[in-house]
């Protein structure tokens, strides 16, 4: 057997992305240690791997207030509804687009391409979303987000891969169109629908500006529109939580635990990023596919 | 085709049209009737009036634009920065898909690979809140760690300090987006014919003769298209990082034309001076991606359209 020789490019290439993966790793993992550590010993640092004064309590606190509780509710509903709605709607343009035979089918592309080339910009479409009476609606979240050029292109592109012949065999069975549709095309688009589901649902979660700038109604603010404000007004959590006190509160109460507005922040920054970390790793394999699909053909 | 035969076929697909039917209507809605909208930025608008009942004001949004004092600033800071979001934040996807490429261990690639997609799936507000944590002046481990091994005496501000702004503003985005925007040239390097590595070994060439000569060209036209692609975005620096690290601090090196128009159309309800600002934006971006296709075409017959 030839022995395998080790370059110093190897070395040096597996050190680099050893790094790489780290740093990618390394803030959760911080963030993480952070919030399951007493916030008061946090704050004086030199905390790296383990938690030094072990505790739930920043998470009790998180739970025990009824704002996240709200807010997590709606991020879960608009989530849920948003992504179920759009990956359907779209499946059924991009099946119809799927279709050489359909006259008009050109033109109908192009109609849907457009705007990606040229937006009206944002002003525009804020006064259309006020006119349109979505602005501090729930649904402002779920409507404006149903469809997307790209993501109907992706599914597009993959129904074309579908043989004919599937469907034509249905059709001899006395299938009629929106029977295929249902029975035949979308069992079958199950790794290209996962792929844009995530898409759709990762956007959905994630989503904080719609929160902060189209709605100001505070029982329709999401759980990443509640980060945010935390993050634009550093002091907000402890003046809550102050405030709360004072009234008798029912919110954060700092002065109870060795919880820090910080040491909260970083929980509910886990608990808002928690999910996400859980889903993804298992739809990773359809999403590497489902980009290439999308991209390299469309 | 004759009429009557255009009109079967297309009474034939009357389902399908029926399936687009909500897709059409969106596409309306929410894209074409916000293009008729843009008309605000040549009148004063009124919102009782709606896009076409507010008064005419010709060019006069634009001319307070470029008369305000800090429209030259804004210009500047949003082509700069996207700018070197163009060029690093292109590059780097490219230079780690070839990394991944070389490594044998097929169990390390799938890790590193894995973790590198992480960070594109977390929102803005949370790298941001990430950032502000680690890089911390009290008690943040970045800085810690800088102490601790003796490199600096006392912790650096990284945020909101003018020295250190576009160094946090690119690399947050390079280490959100290298791992997704690598993917598509993973895929296009493991498309390359294996044939032409072993060819080139047996030639004698080494390691990064066949980067050069072999993986590079293969992902050619991959990379001329999503350069295309992102030029379309020079005029546009990414309002959500902007909006969430730019602050009084750093204002004069970090006002961009995106959170510019946030925050005079929103923030300041002057909605037809944003949507002219707005304009200017989409039209420079438009007359951008044309001109790189035009040349992209001529230069490497690659072109989007």
């Amino acid at each position: 057997m030839k022995k395998r020789l080790i370059s110093p490019f190897d070395v040096l290439n597996y050190i680099v992305l050893a790094l790489l993966g780290f740093s990618m790793i390394y803030p959760f993992i911080y963030i993480l240690v952070y919030s399951l550590n007493d916030g008061k010993d946090s704050m004086m640092g030199a905390l790296y791997f383990f938690p030094r004064k072990f505790t739930f309590d920043n998470y009790a606190q998180v739970f025990d207030n009824p704002k996240i509780w709200a807010a997590y509710k709606i991020t879960l509903m608009r989530t849920l509804l948003g992504t179920f709605l759009s990956v359907f709607l779209s499946t059924m343009m991009a099946y119809a687009l799927s279709k050489k035979t359909l006259p008009g089918r050109t033109f109908f592309t192009f109609y849907i391409f457009l705007p990606t080339i040229f937006s009206a910009g944002f002003i525009p479409y804020f006064i259309t979303l006020q006119k349109l009476h979505l602005i501090n609606t729930f649904w402002v979240y779920v409507i404006p987000s149903l469809f997307s050029f790209m993501h109907i292109v992706i599914i597009r592109t993959f129904l074309q891969g579908i043989p004919e012949e599937l469907e034509e065999s249905a059709r001899i069975d006395g299938y009629g169109d929106f029977q295929i549709f249902t029975r035949i095309i979308l069992p079958l688009s199950g790794p290209v629908l996962a792929t844009i589901g995530l898409f759709v649902g990762v956007a959905h979660w994630n989503d904080w500006f719609t929160g902060a700038y189209y709605v100001s109604n505070k029982d329709l603010i999401p759980v990443q529109t509640l980060l945010q404000q935390m993050l634009t007004e550093a002091e907000a959590l402890s003046n809550a939580a102050q405030q709360a006190s004072q009234n008798g509160g029912q919110t954060i109460n700092v002065n109870m635990a060795g919880s820090t507005p910080e040491s909260l922040r970083m929980a509910l920054l886990v608990i808002a990023v928690f999910p996400i970390l859980c889903v993804y790793p298992f739809l990773q394999r359809f999403f590497v596919k489902g980009t290439m699909i999308g991209s390299v053909k469309g | 085709m004759t009429a009557s035969l255009l009109w079967k076929r297309i009474w034939r697909h009357k389902i399908f049209y029926l399936f687009m039917l909500p897709g059409v209507i969106w596409f309306f809605l929410f894209s074409y009737v916000p293009l008729y909208g843009i008309q605000v930025a040549f009148r004063d608008f009124r919102f009782t009036g709606g896009f076409t009942g507010s008064p005419w004001a010709g060019l006069k949004y634009f001319h307070q634009f470029f008369d305000y004092y800090q429209s030259k600033e804004i210009i500047r800071n949003t082509i700069l920065i996207s700018g070197m979001k163009l060029c690093i934040g292109f590059l780097t996807p490219i230079v780690l898909a070839i990394l991944l490429n070389e490594v044998r261990n097929v169990a390390f690639k799938k890790t590193v690979q894995t973790l590198s997609y992480l960070p594109y799936f977390v929102s803005w507000v949370v790298v941001v809140t990430l950032m502000q944590r680690l890089l911390s002046q009290y008690g943040g481990p970045v800085n810690n760690f800088l102490e601790s091994i003796g490199l600096v005496n006392e912790p650096i501000q990284f945020l909101n300090n003018t020295s250190w702004f576009y160094q946090m503003i690119i690399g947050s985005d390079i280490w959100k987006n290298i791992g997704w925007n690598s993917i598509i040239y993973i895929a296009a390097i493991a498309g390359i014919d294996q044939q032409q590595y072993e060819a080139a070994k047996i030639d004698g060439a080494g390691r990064f003769k066949q980067i050069w000569h072999i993986t590079l060209p293969g992902i050619r036209n991959i990379a001329v298209i999503l350069f295309i692609l992102a030029t379309g975005s020079l005029m546009s620096a990414g309002y959500e990082q902007l909006l969430l690290l730019n602050g009084p601090a750093t204002a004069s090196i970090g006002s961009v034309l995106d959170v510019h128009v946030i925050n005079a159309g929103i923030g300041s309800g002057r909605l037809s001076y944003a949507a002219a600002v707005g304009l200017f934006q989409s039209v420079i971006a438009l007359i951008l991606i044309l001109t790189v296709n035009r040349v992209a075409r001529k230069v490497s017959d690659v072109s989007l359209f």
